[in-house]
């Protein structure tokens, strides 16, 4: 969050500077009021996105995800694996240590991996953001076309590793799985 | 943009229902998703002054030679790499594209832009090789920027031909 904040209002300060060279006070004032416009047309968008993104986290277990996981294998395993990544609330700090866990669990590389890409490509709690902020149009039209994206990676790493369980399944014998660490 | 406030409003009212038969959590929800629009107010209110700065600062020749639908490839190109360097939170990302889009995008940039910044962002990176390490991530970054090449085409392709 401190990051987002810093690399956010860093930014702005820059880019006012540059605004101001560019075109003066006018330039920045015009760009204020694009800002407020959005803002007031965005706000009941927002409050309903922040409903819907609070009642997800709820409903939407960790344990429940993980049972749907370990029911299935093979196509089915991918497709559950990469609606079940697109279905898992909260953001990379709470996601990837669950992923991490799927090795203890013995699950295969191809289900954590379209896990990750399902999280990634389909995360459902950010799905009302980008339809509310940017158009519904073009987040249908986004999801539409990325939707077959996890699938074909779960499929690529079933073909190309198995039912292998590991983090990084290329490795050779010998290397090391940088991720033992957080194992050990 | 009132038949979104709409539809996300009806989708925000059935989920309060489900959860209060399915969990009885409604409110928990209520105050969880409450608490994340405090918590991210400030970021929001940050990106959308930078996105409306950025909508006034992006010259009209920049946009047409490099982001436009006649950009093309350059466009997805470009849009791919901008989405990876955007390192933020999708409440600070989302306002920012859309005033791309104001600007006058093409489709295929704007979905690049997106796929980049969902599969390539670098605001995942110490996350993924903390938890995965450099190798794993650095090969799953190799691996998805095709796939953001070809989201883009697919949205370029459509934009030339069905949605004209």
């Amino acid at each position: 969050m401190k990051q987002s904040l810093i690399v956010i209002y860093g930014s702005l300060a820059i880019l006012i500077i540059i605004a101001y060279f560019v075109g003066g006070s006018a330039i920045i004032l015009e760009g204020l009021n694009i800002s407020i416009v959005t803002m007031y047309k965005s706000f009941l968008m927002l409050v309903a996105s922040f409903i819907i993104i609070g009642q997800l986290n709820v409903l939407l277990s960790k344990d429940a995800i993980e049972k749907w996981l370990q029911k299935f294998s093979g196509i089915k395993a991918i497709i559950v694996s990469a609606i079940a990544g697109g279905l898992f609330p909260g953001g990379p700090y709470i996601y990837y240590p669950f992923v991490l866990s799927f090795r203890e669990k013995k699950l295969p590389f191809y289900i954590l991996i379209t896990f990750i890409f399902g999280k990634q490509v389909y995360d459902l709690s950010r799905l009302p953001m980008e339809a509310s902020l940017v158009s519904p149009e073009i987040a249908l039209i986004r999801h539409l076309i990325t939707f077959p994206i996890p699938i074909i990676v779960g499929l690529l790493a079933l073909r190309l590793y198995g039912s292998t369980v590991s983090i990084n399944p290329t490795l050779k014998a010998g290397e090391n799985d940088d991720s033992d660490n957080y194992n050990s | 943009m009132t038949q979104t406030t709409i539809i996300l409003s009806i989708a925000a009212i059935i989920l309060i229902v489900i959860n209060s038969k399915k969990t009885g959590k409604q409110y928990e929800g209520l105050k969880l998703g409450l608490t994340q629009f405090l918590q991210t107010a400030p970021i929001i209110l940050g990106a959308f002054i930078l996105a409306g700065i950025i909508e006034v600062l992006i010259p009209r020749e920049f946009v047409q030679n490099w982001l436009s639908r006649e950009a093309g490839l350059k466009g997805i190109v470009l849009g791919t790499f901008g989405g990876m360097l955007l390192a933020m939170g999708p409440y600070a990302f989302y306002p920012i594209v859309a005033s791309i889009m104001a600007s006058g995008a093409g489709l295929g940039t704007i979905i690049s832009i997106i796929t980049g910044w969902v599969l390539l962002g670098l605001s995942k990176f110490p996350y993924e090789t903390g938890f995965f390490g450099v190798k794993f991530t650095v090969k799953k970054l190799i691996f998805s920027i095709p796939f953001c090449f070809l989201a883009g085409l697919i949205a370029y392709i459509l934009e030339l031909t069905i949605l004209t």
